[in-house]
């Protein structure tokens, strides 16, 4: 069995099942159409493009919600596709949002603490974790520098430090969040959201964050699907090629340098190989990968798994009944 | 060593996910067992750091050393001779 051919196959079938669904829950919601934080990622692009060829154009709104440390070609590369598909969209810059809260002169104090020689005006920064499948390195994140493209400097952080910058990064993703309600509330829109199974069994979104949404097409589609759905879709290579990431960090920080830890093939096919409960030589066949580095990959994610379940929980609500 | 090795145990009692009637072996894997997870580890770096006056340096950021609690008590011990 060839699990990246799994994958693949079917995604005629799947773009029409996702449009379906979208056009279901917009009407079961009672909603007039959908409206979309437009990254320059290929996740939205694509849950764009299919909202657009179910609903039509004229019922799917895009919001641009760049800040400060957004990768230059986010926005631009938002507002192509948006017109290329003659969706309305609208650029709201959440900078000013975050300044009120003072994010990031915080984050530069806490940077500052881990990294003595950090210059905000000199430094872009990024968090990393050690490769998975590379080093025999623990789950420890560092601070990288960078300047004028080039890593100068990377230092470990303390728990409280770490613990406080992922509040602060937090609050980008929850400030586009609420200006999306903002607008979708305003228009009667469902807000869509464009977390990928990937993401979701990780718990690698932010809850009440990029996870806020009315409905969530992708959750069930790894990554690979996404970009599988994106070249079928048409979306545009320059979409397509882009190294997918959070685009919280002023130094372009990838899906692999934080998230994953190992390239996307690698994780979805472990992941899939897990969900599916597939023999270890199956395993090995597809990925490469030695059997030690396979198990010890399911167990982190079976640890991960467990300390996520928070992110993708609901609130858990005390019943009366007795049934909690 | 036992000193050291009763601190780390006090320390995981008290600021992980660990129960206080947990038994585990000395070379048990802690994260595969679940009492640290990744900011857990974080704090055990800290403690480490600041109750014993080490750095840990990054080639030694290893499941050997960190793993298990054989192979802190042997890291702190370690780096402690070479620091005297």
């Amino acid at each position: 069995m060839q699990i990246l051919e799994e994958l693949n196959k079917d995604i005629g079938k799947l773009s029409l099942d996702l449009g379906g669904f979208i056009k279901q829950n917009v009407a079961d919601f009672r909603k007039k159409g959908v409206l979309l934080g437009v990254s320059g990622g290929v996740d939205s692009a694509v849950t764009l493009t299919l909202s657009v060829q179910e609903l039509g154009a004229e019922n799917v709104y895009g919001l641009l919600l760049p800040e400060k440390e957004s990768a230059p070609s986010s926005t631009p590369l938002g507002a192509e596709i948006c017109e290329s598909l003659g969706v309305q969209y609208e650029e709201v810059p959440i900078s000013p949002i975050l300044e009120s809260l003072d994010i990031y002169n915080r984050k530069d104090q806490v940077i500052k603490r881990a990294c003595p020689e950090y210059d905000p005006e000199v430094h872009k920064t990024s968090l990393v974790l050690p490769d998975f499948l590379d080093g025999g390195s623990m789950n420890v994140p560092y601070i990288k520098l960078a300047k004028d493209g080039e890593v100068v400097a990377q230092h470990r952080l303390k728990a409280k430090d770490y613990l406080e910058l992922i509040g602060l990064q937090g609050v980008k993703q929850r400030s586009r969040m609420i200006v999306q309600y903002m607008y979708a509330e305003k228009m009667n829109y469902a807000v869509c959201g464009t977390t990928n199974k990937t993401e979701m069994v990780l718990g690698q979104f932010v809850k009440y964050g990029d996870g806020g949404v009315d409905i969530e097409p992708l959750a069930d589609c790894y990554k690979t699907q996404v970009y599988a759905l994106a070249k079928h879709l048409n979306v545009s290579e320059a979409i397509r090629e882009r190294p997918p990431s959070p685009d919280t960090w002023s130094h372009y920080t990838s899906d692999q340098d934080f998230y994953w830890r190992m390239p996307m093939n690698a994780i979805d096919q472990l992941l899939y190989a897990q969900e599916h409960q597939l023999p270890l030589d199956v395993i090995k066949e597809n990925t490469g990968l030695p059997e030690e580095k396979i198990i010890k990959a399911q167990k982190h994610f079976d640890v991960v798994k467990k300390n996520t379940e928070y992110i993708r929980a609901a609130a858990p609500v005390f019943s009366l009944n007795g049934n909690h | 060593m036992e000193k050291i090795r009763d601190d780390i145990i006090d320390f995981l009692k008290g600021q992980s996910f660990m129960d206080s009637n947990t038994q585990f072996a000395d070379n048990e894997s802690l994260t595969k067992a679940g009492i640290i997870d990744s900011i857990g580890l974080l704090e055990l770096l800290d403690h480490i750091s600041e109750s014993y006056s080490i750095e840990i340096p990054e080639d030694m950021l290893t499941p050997d050393n960190l793993d298990s609690l054989q192979g802190i008590t042997n890291l702190i011990l370690k780096l402690k001779y070479e620091r005297s």
